[in-house]
């Protein structure tokens, strides 16, 4: 067959290619999408209003499958905007107790990760703004690419990367422009302002700001460190800035959203569907105690500036 | 007619209507006083970095319209202050919608060498691109004839220019190279999948002169193709749409620049002195953003360290009157008769005796070297992992002798194993917490760690005990233990009145000890280094910690860098098995994989079962009882001879390194070799010291 030369899209070259024939033209990549940002779109709405976004965590899969569907359902339904849906992980690093036990008992209930693109439909149809928060060996595994695709056919608005920061994200930035998806990358009290450029900069949707250093998990009191970490986040370029870690009450949820642009809960909605001994609690009072649970950080966060 | 066959016509049809307007004569006048011409292949090769040349594109044939470009002169500046080594623009306008006029805007902005890229076939388009002040011109094989593409090439080099030659097959780099040129663009993407084909452009590129500049053309979109394409050999590439339609051009352009520097620096030599964070496409920072100021500091603090003569003299003052050192090479002729019985090869072979530091083990190197930065950072509190028990033990002494407070996390599991280790950190002041989480083994007292450094950064230093994790551990860790190798090279030479050994043997779990010994020695060919995994109940039982050999590790992040891991079919780690808790780990450190992958390094592994036979060989031949982790190496030397003899060695010279001491490992192999009553084997079964993880 005689080799026939075609243009290629996005070949720089002006004859990129050389295809044995041009019947069937190649298949062409994706160019940089510029679909909006759909959680910038959603802080430009609530901004309108004076309102935080309320952004609730719960691993899929926990505490199996079926029910995580129902308990995602659940947090849009009782008034959480963004979901941020965990993959469990078997070394997950920036987390506590709570979220390490509740992923353990997602994998040992058979939890695959091919599974989470009906979550993300879940809370898409739900009408909440899909995001996924993994680990970074369980997305490179899958194929960053692949997962974009995935992700993004599913419905999926963006990743939330707890271990992986913007110097190593290159793969990822890229698939990221294709798709148009969100890349959400977190910030610390002690991040530099050098720091909080690079972040600010590579961040696409909102930058996640950790109320304190540590792991995520409960906690009784929380400091000013957010609020400052906050304005120096903005100062640094960011547009959006939500914080999470140690976030657990309503009263927790209503301070931190007078200042911040979303207030992102975990471990307290976890925790609704464990008993006190770690235990899976019962269904039926698991969903009913996370629906309250919701339902409570809700409106505290809804209703903070007003 | 073709595409290309259309555009090189209406290239040239526009070509005469401007005749029509400037002449060829009004051209060369204009030439003459157009800005000098630069010098532009020094641009486009570099030994710390991927040129980039980023492109004024608004359309394509095939994909129609792209980008609105009002003003190319600012866009041109975005690139050029994101790094761009060169500025390349269409002037093509039928269906690239370029114009002479960019060019002209484009060549009054920026200070870096312009590209006038179109489909050029007449001498009237080279003036034309010197009389607008372009350094280089686009000249595409596949439009021109040998004589055409000869002259052509001829009149740009008269004219000062570079001329981009571009090539799609090995046929037209063969005529590109006979015309004479200097810079050739080759394309190389796999149509299938879209992705770089490294294999083919190594095809492409395959014997072409040195002074040959290659840029890669075809597909390059973001940091995933300069790496691919910088990884097969290109020197340069050039970009369009990827940062013509990027939401902010000049951060577009910068990540594909610091992604090409990061691939020179990933591959820099020499061996012995390579930087981190990249070892080839290993290692890096896969950490939570709240590390990273720890991570810097501690950085800063150690470059700061290594060029303060005082900081090497109290080192060295510590390793000589607090740990012993150097430690001995001591030669072991029994044990070579007994590898020359087994093996058929008379070798001379050597026992590196890090089991005679103090605390037993070379990880006194290690962590004498990081508590000095501890004192240095000014932080009061260290934490660290342990498996086997001999770092814990190494990071408690020097806790105690430095005044430092002190936290080891074990698993649960090891620290049954390795009870008296247990009560030995005691001892020595330090916390011990047994990690009951996960698989209760190193890599779950690592994530522990990791959890207590992210919330107690401040005032708390995390001494990782091995050449794995983030930067700045590997490249670290590996310069406390290169002292290792260096005086084994030492000691060789002035003991023994020999030049260099031919083999080395060492261990691998996170590879501490290996990089130790071996680092000396990398740069010398005439060395073969060989690193042995802990085998478990061999690579196909499932139960090992074996993460080189084929069906084993893959790639993939884990606490903290890149490397190779073992990880089931979801990307979830794996549980490891090994006899010996020292190796039992899912990962290796980055450098070794990097050692592995250009083949630098011999990577096997020895069982439980070959392991422990060695253990009892060099107990008896020697007198000299070896860690169950070193055991791994004994065994290896035996595999290493056979290797040797292969290669033709007749009488090699080899150093085992024997990382540490065995007594800790009594209880396991008493129970292995049956050396106890059952009395006291149920007595350690039921404290868990059965030498098995299961």
């Amino acid at each position: 067959m005689r080799e026939t030369i075609e243009i290629i899209e996005n070949g720089d070259g002006f004859v990129a290619d050389v295809t044995e024939t041009a019947a069937t033209g190649p298949v062409q990549p994706l160019g940089i999408s510029h679909r909006p940002s759909p959680c910038r779109r959603l802080f430009a709405e609530y901004k309108a209003q004076d309102m935080p976004a309320f952004i609730g965590y719960l691993p899929f899969g926990f505490p199996d499958t079926d029910l995580s569907l129902e308990a995602l359902r659940t947090m849009v339904d009782n008034g959480t905007d963004i979901v941020e849906i965990g993959l469990p992980y078997s070394d997950p690093v920036m987390d506590g107790p709570v979220i390490q036990a509740a992923s353990q008992i997602a994998l040992r209930n058979g939890e695959r990760i091919a599974g989470v693109f009906r979550a993300v439909e879940t809370v898409a149809n739900a009408g909440g703004v899909p995001l996924i928060m993994s680990y970074w060996n369980l997305i490179f595994h899958y194929g960053v690419e692949r997962f974009a695709t995935d992700f993004a056919n599913a419905g999926g608005a963006g990743l939330i990367t707890p271990d992986l920061i913007p110097d190593e994200a290159g793969e990822w930035i890229e698939a990221s422009d294709r798709h148009g998806l969100d890349r959400i990358f977190l910030v610390s009290p002690d991040s530099t302002d050098a720091r909080l450029r690079v972040v600010a900069r590579n961040t696409r949707g909102f930058v996640y700001a950790a109320a304190r250093m540590g792991v995520t998990g409960e906690r009784s009191t929380l400091d000013d460190s957010s609020r400052e970490l906050v304005e120096r986040t903005r100062a640094a370029g960011a547009e959006n800035v939500c914080v999470g870690i140690g976030v657990s009450t309503p009263a927790q949820g209503a301070s931190v959203g007078r200042y911040a642009d979303g207030v992102i809960v975990g471990s307290a909605l976890v925790h609704t569907l464990l008993d006190e001994h770690g235990d899976v609690r019962d269904p039926v009072q698991g969903i009913s105690a996370l629906a309250n649970t919701t339902a409570a950080l809700a409106e505290a966060i809804h209703g903070c500036r007003r | 007619m073709s595409v290309l066959d259309e555009l090189v016509a209406g290239a040239l049809e526009d070509q005469r209507d401007r005749a029509r307007v400037t002449s060829l004569d009004e051209l060369k006048a204009m030439a003459a006083s157009a800005p000098a011409p630069m010098d532009a292949k020094r641009w486009l090769r570099r030994d710390d970095g991927v040129p980039v040349i980023a492109e004024i594109k608004r359309a394509s044939p095939s994909k129609g319209r792209l980008a609105d470009i009002d003003d190319p002169a600012s866009l041109a500046r975005a690139y050029e202050r994101g790094g761009a080594a060169a500025i390349s623009v269409l002037t093509e306008g039928r269906r690239f919608l370029g114009a002479l006029d960019d060019l002209d805007a484009v060549r009054a902005a920026v200070g870096v060498p312009v590209l006038r890229k179109d489909f050029i076939t007449t001498d009237y388009q080279i003036w034309e691109a010197r009389a607008h002040g372009a350094d280089i011109v686009l000249l595409i094989v596949a439009a021109l004839d040998d004589d055409a593409l000869g002259r052509l090439l001829a009149l740009t080099h008269e004219l000062g220019m570079t001329a981009l030659v571009e090539t799609h097959t090995r046929e037209e780099i063969e005529r590109a190279v006979a015309a004479g040129a200097h810079v050739i663009g080759i394309n190389a993407r796999d149509l299938k999948n879209l992705r770089v084909d490294v294999g083919r452009y190594a095809a492409l590129a395959d014997g072409l002169p040195d002074d040959v500049i290659k840029v890669a053309e075809s597909g390059v979109f973001g940091e995933t193709e300069v790496e691919d394409y910088a990884r097969a050999g290109a020197d340069a590439v050039l970009v369009g749409e990827g940062v013509a339609t990027a939401e902010d051009h000049e951060l577009a352009v910068e990540r594909l620049v610091n992604a090409g520097i990061k691939v020179k620096a990933s591959q820099a030599q020499p061996l012995g002195t390579h930087h981190g964070p990249y070892y080839g496409r290993f290692g890096g920072r896969y950490v939570p953003e709240a590390l990273v100021t720890a991570l810097d500091e501690l950085e800063r603090v150690y470059e700061d360290a290594k060029r303060d003569p005082e900081f090497h003299k109290e080192l060295a003052r510590l390793n000589k009157q607090y740990v012993g050192r150097p430690s001995p090479l001591t030669e072991a002729p029994r044990f070579a008769e007994r590898l020359r019985e087994r093996t058929g090869l008379d070798a001379r072979v050597f026992l590196k005796r890090e089991d005679l530091n103090h605390t037993g083990a070379h990880k006194i190197n290690n962590a004498i070297g990081q508590a000095l930065l501890v004192k240095r950072m000014g932080k009061t509190r260290v934490i660290a992992e342990t498996g086997a028990g001999q770092h814990g033990v190494a990071t408690a002494t020097v806790c105690a002798m430095l005044g430092l407070k002190c936290r080891i996390y074990m698993g649960q599991i090891d620290a049954r194993r390795q009870a008296l280790n247990v009560a030995r950190m005691r001892m020595l002041g330090a916390e011990v917490v047994e990690v009951t989480l996960g698989d209760r083994i190193l890599k779950d007292a690592i994530n522990e760690a990791l959890r207590d450094w992210v919330t107690n950064v401040k005032d708390t230093h995390y001494l990782l005990g091995t050449v794995a994790g983030p930067h700045p551990f590997p490249e670290m860790v590996r310069d406390f233990q290169k002292v290792i190798g260096e005086e084994a090279k030492e000691q060789l030479r002035d003991w023994y009145g020999i030049d260099h050994p031919d083999a080395i043997c060492a261990c691998v779990g996170g590879g501490s000890n290996a990089i130790g010994i071996m680092n000396a020695f990398l740069d010398d060919p005439r060395v073969n280094l060989y690193g042995y995994e802990a085998g478990g109940d061999g690579p196909e039982s499932g139960r090992h910690a074996i993460r080189f050999a084929p069906g084993t590790g893959e790639l993939g992040m884990f606490q903290g860098a890149k490397s190779y891991l073992l990880e089931n079919d979801e990307g979830q780690t794996l549980d490891t098995y090994s006899i010996s808790a020292g190796l039992d780990y899912a990962s290796v450190g980055p450098e070794h994989a990097w050692l592995k992958e250009i083949g630098r390094v011999n990577y096997s592994w020895a069982t439980d079962g070959e392991a422990m036979s060695a253990f009892r060989d060099l107990c008896e031949t020697e007198g000299i009882i070896p860690a169950i982790e070193s055991s791994h190496a004994v065994a290896g030397a035996y595999k290493a001879a056979a290797d040797l003899k292969a290669k033709g060695y007749e009488h090699p010279v080899m150093i085992v390194n024997i990382s540490g001491r065995g007594d800790k490992d009594m209880n396991t192999a008493g129970k292995w070799f049956g050396y106890l009553t059952d009395e006291q084997s149920k007595a350690l079964e039921a404290n868990g010291a059965q030498g098995d993880n299961a």
